[in-house]
């Protein structure tokens, strides 16, 4: 199983969630499955997202998941306010986040 | 022409001056910092006759560039012991701005044993000093109203409530917001409000009626970085504007105000639970600023045009992001308190174990109410949980234990108004989160190690602000360095340091970041209106570096030394969940940040 928090407007993928609850989706994992694949599997595209991660780590694209991940999804413009320097170690982007703090 | 304000409360009297030649590139920051390294003592007791007190509105302020009405107000801080500059929104930039003034020095103090009260009143003609004895004491909420009602205008208010008049060093300055509904403006750091206490001055006014403003050097370069600027801002899906063109919620700081983080940094597994006990908070989505989001749709829904709650509100005039908000009360629609920002639902929220939005903002209030820091006064409540006084996650126990704060005899509200340290020493707590005697901010330096390279080494004392925004592209690494692990830490909080000192300076809000890093025709905008303004270049870089250097100048020469640039013990030998980590910074590390300063 994969456990994912949702924010923002993705908190739309599950029916009747507020905003004042965690809001959780819980999907079957799948062997060898990339984070983009996971986001394919949910319909929307990497733009849709801002600053996500597994298990509290910053999530790249290519990141292989596995069984039991915690993963949270934000959605295009909610990201950590600085961009996220200090937690990516390096400036605004998002698609390239493979530092997790420096 | 810009004017400088010398107000001498030794003698009560006043005199205008023309800005010296050394300061006309110094503005915000840079001016309060100069002053103070220039003419305070930096051995004097913050509290007495020798501290001063400098208030200038950042250089573009009063302009047209946007979101560019911050203001800075410096003075040796009593909490920390060493220089302090705390800054904030709020109208009194923006009106200080209109009325060309660079900055206010406040000296002196009245003769000891003096009982009365001062304000002062500042306007195109004229500066007052006048006894305002009527105003002592009384809640900041009551305060500003009474100002409002007596000076038509609209002016901006700044000054310290009953915390700072009684010299608690928790205290901050509070500001009113642009419809004076509430004092949640704080420059809230360092226990600046407590300076304002000792000069014996309850409130400043300023009424920008009449006045010029600043007018650009060359206008034609400022008006052109102001369009790119404000393009950039409104066009970015975090400082942009509240729906796209159908309607679906776009900005994100628009919508969800700066505690849009509660959420990402619970996430993220650094968000301090329990007395920086957790990195991640069962609660943060009821303290959210997704819920304060619902709450006030909700509300809206129920009262119509009674209701008070907002998000997407200007924290002052010219704001295009808008990050500011206004709680409502659940039941009647009207207003809890305003703004309710990521640092305050946290240190009043998360670390405290405290997951009810209503008691969230209602400490809130009653810190807005007393004059009293948020983030000081969140972590001091958490030494009393630590030490046994209270219970953790007891949101009421924790309400009725701050309004003791408003008894001058009663001892526990005195201990809440004097800060994490004296609280925590005082109840025998060992895990005191505090740097040069200030609190930590809302960001765990364990798993965010950058931060707390920041926290440590910043003349301010653990302050998220210092170094906190601005991207190493500002100052050339974008395009020259691939893999940013090549990047040593100092660097990079030396470069954050830096960066964040200009932007202090200029006026800027911090979180233009976004707009220019991703954007470098923001970016290009951004430094188009600061040296169309000036009419000249300046580097970035060189600019902030010469502020940090006179800071620690001041510090060094306040008996400060690299000991001082030190996180407290706790956090190098507990490891926080759920990433269970330490900081594992070295000494060496933290004391390259500023070597060669
Ligand atoms: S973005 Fe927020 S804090 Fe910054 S100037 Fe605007 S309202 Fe104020």
């Amino acid at each position: 199983m994969l456990e994912l928090h949702l924010y923002g407007v993705l908190r739309q993928l599950v029916n009747g969630s507020v905003p004042t609850e965690d809001t959780i989706l819980n999907l079957p994992y799948v062997q060898g499955e990339s984070f983009h694949g996971l986001v394919q599997r949910l319909g929307l595209s990497m733009s849709d997202l801002g600053d996500c991660f597994v298990n509290g780590t910053l999530v790249h694209e290519n990141t292989v998941l596995s069984d039991g991940d915690r993963i949270g999804l934000f959605p295009f413009n909610m990201v950590l306010l600085c961009g996220g320097q200090h937690l990516k170690g390096h400036g605004y982007t998002q698609s390239d986040v493979d530092v997790d703090y420096y | 022409m810009s004017r400088l304000l010398r107000i001498d409360m030794s003698s009560l009297s006043h005199k205008w001056m023309d800005v010296p030649s050394k300061y006309s590139d110094f503005a915000g920051r840079a001016f309060t910092s100069s002053v103070l390294s220039d003419e305070v003592d930096p051995t004097c007791d913050p509290l007495r006759e020798g501290n001063k007190i400098v208030i200038s509105p950042g250089l573009l302020a009063g302009t047209s560039a946007p979101s560019s009405g911050r203001l800075s107000i410096g003075a040796k801080s009593p909490l920390t012991g060493g220089i302090k500059e705390s800054n904030a929104g709020g109208l009194t930039g923006t009106r200080l701005g209109q009325l060309g003034i660079r900055g206010i020095i406040i000296e002196g103090m009245p003769p000891a044993g003096t009982t009365d009260w001062y304000s002062i009143y500042i306007s195109k003609d004229k500066c007052e000093i006048f006894k305002s004895n009527e105003w002592a004491g009384i809640g900041l909420y009551e305060l500003i109203k009474k100002i409002w009602d007596k000076y038509p205008g609209r002016p901006g208010v700044i000054g310290c409530g009953i915390a700072g008049q009684r010299l608690h060093i928790g205290a901050g300055i509070f500001g009113n917001n642009m419809e004076n509904s509430d004092p949640g403006r704080f420059a809230g750091r360092g226990g600046l409000g407590a300076v304002m206490g000792s000069k014996r001055i309850i409130a400043i006014i300023s009424d920008g009626r009449g006045g010029e403003g600043p007018k650009p050097k060359d206008k034609e370069r400022f008006d052109r970085g102001r369009k790119a600027l404000t393009e950039a801002l409104q066009n970015h899906p975090v400082t942009g504007r509240l729906t796209d063109d159908e309607g679906k919620p776009f900005g994100g700081l628009a919508n969800y105000g700066t505690n849009i983080l509660q959420n990402i940094i619970s996430e993220a597994g650094g968000l301090p639970t329990h007395g920086f006990r957790d990195g991640r908070f069962k609660g943060a989505a009821k303290i959210s600023g997704e819920a304060v989001h619902e709450l006030v749709d909700k509300t809206r829904e129920k009262f119509g045009d009674a209701a008070e709650g907002k998000y997407g509100h200007p924290c002052h005039p010219g704001c295009v992001m808008a990050c500011s908000n206004v709680v409502p009360y659940e039941d009647t629609g009207k207003l809890q308190v305003g703004p309710l920002e990521y640092e305050s639902a946290w240190a009043l929220g998360a670390n405290l174990d405290i997951d009810s939005l209503h008691d969230v903002a209602e400490l809130n209030r009653l810190c807005n109410d007393l004059g009293l820091d948020t983030i000081e006064t969140g972590n001091t409540l958490a030494m009393m949980m630590e030490g046994g006084l209270l219970e953790f996650g007891d949101g009421p126990g924790a309400i009725a234990a701050l309004k003791e704060a408003y008894d001058p005899k009663s001892p526990i509200g005195r201990l809440i108004c004097s800060g994490t340290l004296i609280a925590g020493r005082t109840l025998g707590v060992t895990r005191i989160p505090v740097v040069k005697g200030q609190a930590l901010p809302a960001y765990d330096p364990r798993p965010i190690r950058g931060i707390g390279v920041t926290y440590a080494t910043t003349p301010m004392g653990a302050d998220h602000t210092a170094g906190y925004t601005i991207a190493a592209e500002i100052l050339g690494v974008k395009g020259k360095i691939s893999d940013p692990r090549d990047l040593k830490k100092a660097d990079l909080s030396r470069a954050f340091q830096a960066t964040t000192a200009y932007i202090d300076s200029v006026g800027y809000c911090l979180f233009i970041a976004f707009a220019i890093l991703d954007n470098d025709d923001g970016f290009q905008g951004m430094v188009d209106t600061v040296n169309g303004f000036l009419g000249k270049e300046i580097d970035v870089t060189e600019y902030g570096l010469a502020v940090i250097k006179k800071e620690r100048e001041f510090n060094r020469r306040a008996g400060f030394t690299e000991k001082d640039d030190r996180l407290p013990e706790f956090f190098r030998t507990e490891p926080l969940p759920p990433h269970n980590v330490t900081f594992d910074v070295t000494d060496e590390e933290l004391d390259a940040v500023f070597k060669d300063l």
